[in-house]
């Protein structure tokens, strides 16, 4: 009687939230299934295709190199990312002097537009104009001088540098959080049992860190996953195809050709992949609760 | 209890879904359509109110507040008039065409039509836009002679759609394919300017000898890098068969030997070294800044580079413009030119339709198109209007050419342009020779034409 009367209590508090679901997620993704199912003309004249779209999307190779790009991204940028990310979020969790200049400077290029860190990084890696490729040979490592956004072996990798440079603020916020509700209690009596600190980091921190960090690898892997404007603004999807990812694809498919129908599968097709990620990676990663 | 709660919660999320799909479905409803005026006294018809124009200059170009100074006058010559220009140019399309989608498209816009490019007749077709033939038919007051005359005839192919013979665009400038070439810097070496391609490869030659890298060219944006192919096809195939293989899917690639003699000869210019150091990874605003800066030779450009770099040219900058050179042997059109004409459309559901004619007739006259080539170094498509100053010797180049083609063969709006393009990225990239580029193409516009 009692859980009936707060269930009754509950709906009412619900139903914003679900209202608010239903028009702005199920009704787009309702949708989008029920565009991926027409063709159109330039003009938006429909015609049902049934399943046509994914039959296609079955056998096109521009599709399945755009999501080994996607997937390529994601991993590259998980491995530029996360490493540096827990570094500078367990540096600054220390009680270094300068803390909060040093929060400042790595949160600062979140702020900036995409477009902006995307123009200043083509200025940068321009192969003569740029500053990076004039660095490295006044450093006498010419050598490592390449065409970043040129060459199809490094534009990937440039690109998700970029994306990566633009956003790893938040990630370290999000970890410093993580690192400043770890239980000081824990960490000093592994210290007075003669802990070192990278001991301390490793065997302690790292372990407890894991659900936070379970979280954001699938924060990450759906972030990646639609990766657009970086890459838009950056190389338009080129050197041919080399960093052409899904929302490239998708953009190009249905604004340049207007085939809007065939745009709606790949979103539809993107949603799945998204989604089989998410739950893949929260089944290797999940694990039992730590007891201290 | 809770079984009536369950169901509240999934009609609650459910019927909104479905509701909103139901509606979804035809788009925000059309402004109201006004009749279109009759051809004879369209001009008499005018009268103020708002009309929105699409313009193809982004904000803070000298180009745009040119074109608000002609918006100006018409606000001033029609009372009540009120001219809102919106942005319409190639990043803007996307969202502009989901307007025309929605019926509320602008009174005035442009690429919505190209008679050359099958990708752009459907919006004519739907009966979206406005048949201009009959106002264009009418003698104007100003010239004496039918508005359509005012053209060139050589861009009447663009304006007119080829099965009905209807008229759905006008051109307010006409952007031609042409060589530039630093002309101080030719002179100031003794190099004659190419006329040939043989003339092309040694005039290469020389600038490498001389320590400037010959040819200017982006590698980050494909279509670019295959203007140098789409031209040379127009030399060693012909337009025609050029575009029924790569655009329409008429026959193979591998059927004329022009196509791979054309891919062979870019491959030369590639081994000869000849385009910028690291043009692979530069942007084209960094390409042809990179040109008038002197540290290259040539460029293969759009005529729109000088009203686009005007803030980057050099006062004492000595320019030459030259047609891309035509190839001795060569099977195709030696002549004729890639052009695109930029042109005006208006909407059917125009609700002020003769405003919206009275933009493009003054935008369009002799008067506004000259002053607009003497301050923005645009070329017109209107006959009787001076060459740009900026652009010595276009009048000759477009004088020789015995007809325009449309540029890219209308291949931006196909899904052919993945294929082409991306090749030949490879092959001036170094990945591939021209043979291997050819058989890519073969197989990959097989497989899109599904031939």
């Amino acid at each position: 009687m009692h859980k009936a009367a707060q269930r009754r209590i509950i709906v009412p508090f619900l139903l914003p939230a679900l209202a608010l679901l239903g028009v702005f997620f199920l009704y787009p993704l309702v949708k989008t299934v029920d565009l991926s199912l027409h063709e159109f003309s330039r003009t938006g004249a429909t015609t049902f295709a049934g399943i046509e779209q994914y039959r296609l999307l079955a056998g096109d190779p521009d599709f399945f190199n755009s999501l080994k790009n996607t997937f390529l991204l994601t991993l590259i940028g998980s491995g530029m990312l996360f490493p540096p990310a827990v570094a500078i979020a367990w540096a600054l969790s220390q009680r270094i002097h300068g803390e909060r200049f040093f929060r400042f400077v790595v949160f600062a290029p979140v702020v900036l537009s995409v477009a902006v860190v995307s123009l200043m990084w083509k200025f940068l890696y321009h192969p003569t104009l740029g500053l990076i490729n004039p660095a490295l040979e006044s450093m006498g490592l010419g050598a490592l001088a390449k065409t970043w956004l040129g060459d199809p072996a490094t534009a990937l990798a440039a690109v998700t540098f970029v994306s990566v440079w633009h956003g790893i603020g938040i990630w370290v916020v999000l970890l410093c959080a993580g690192f400043e509700r770890l239980p000081t209690d824990v960490l000093q009596a592994a210290r007075i049992d003669g802990a070192g600190e990278w001991r301390v980091f490793r065997s302690i921190m790292l372990p407890m860190l894991r659900d936070l960090m379970r979280m954001l690898a699938i924060l990450w892997a759906v972030q990646s996953l639609q990766t657009f404007a970086f890459v838009y603004i950056l190389t338009g999807g080129g050197p041919f195809g080399s960093t052409d990812t899904v929302g490239t694809l998708m953009y190009r498919v249905a604004f340049d050709r207007a085939d809007f129908g065939y745009a709606a599968a790949i979103g539809v097709a993107l949603v799945v992949v998204m989604l089989s990620v998410a739950w893949l990676l929260n089944k290797v990663m999940k694990r039992d609760d730590l007891q201290y | 209890m809770v079984e009536i709660a369950r169901k509240l919660l999934v009609g609650l999320i459910v019927v909104p879904c479905l509701a909103l799909t139901a509606c979804g479905g035809g788009g925000a409803p059309a402004p109201a359509a006004e009749k279109a005026p009759d051809a004879k006294t369209w001009q008499q018809e005018i009268k103020g109110g708002p009309i929105e124009v699409g313009v193809l200059p982004a904000v803070g170009t000298p180009s745009l507040k040119f074109l608000e100074e002609v918006a100006a006058g018409l606000e001033k010559d029609h009372a009540g008039a009120d001219v809102k220009q919106t942005f319409a140019n190639t990043k803007a399309r996307p969202a502009l065409e989901q307007r025309w989608r929605a019926g509320d498209a602008p009174d005035v816009d442009y690429t919505m039509f190209d008679g050359t490019n099958p990708a752009l007749l459907e919006w004519a077709d739907s009966g979206a836009l406005l048949d201009l033939k009959p106002y264009l038919d009418q003698v104007d007051s100003t010239t004496g002679k039918p508005w359509l005359e005012q053209f060139s005839p050589a861009v009447l192919q663009f304006m007119e759609h080829p099965a009905t013979k209807k008229i759905y665009g006008v051109p307010s400038e006409l952007s031609l394919q042409v060589l530039f070439y630093n002309a101080g810097l030719f002179e100031k070496h003794g190099i004659t300017p190419p006329a040939t391609w043989d003339e092309l490869t040694k005039a290469a030659d020389a600038l490498k000898a001389a320590g400037v890298d010959p040819i200017a060219v982006t590698g980050l944006f494909e279509p670019y890098m295959g203007m140098w192919s789409d031209n040379l096809w127009l030399r060693t195939v012909g337009y025609e068969k050029a575009y029924g293989v790569l655009t329409k899917g008429e026959g193979a690639i591998t059927d004329d030997p022009g196509f791979l003699t054309g891919l062979q000869m870019l491959q030369d210019l590639r081994d000869r070294k000849s385009f910028l150091k690291g043009f692979e990874g530069t942007d084209f605003t960094a390409a042809q800044a990179q040109f008038f800066q002197g540290k290259a030779g040539m460029i293969l450009m759009g005529s729109w580079l000088v009203s686009e770099m005007a803030d980057a040219i050099p006062a004492d900058f000595k320019l030459g413009v030259l047609p891309f050179p035509g190839v001795t042997g060569g099977t195709g059109d030696q002549s004729a030119m890639l052009a695109a004409a930029q042109l005006m459309s208006i909407s059917a559901k125009s609700g002020n339709i003769p405003l919206s004619l009275e933009w493009i007739r003054r935008v369009t006259s002799v008067e506004t198109q000259s002053r607009r080539a003497e301050r923005i170094g645009e070329v017109s498509a209107v006959k009787g209007v001076p060459s740009p100053p900026g652009l010595p010797g276009i009048s000759d180049v477009v004088g020789k050419a015995d007809r325009l083609q449309a540029a890219y063969y209308g291949l931006l709006q196909s899904k052919a342009k993945d294929v082409v393009y991306p090749e030949i990225a490879k092959l001036l990239f170094g990945k591939q020779d021209a043979k291997q580029t050819l058989e890519n193409l073969d197989k990959g516009l097989r497989r899109v034409h599904g031939n």
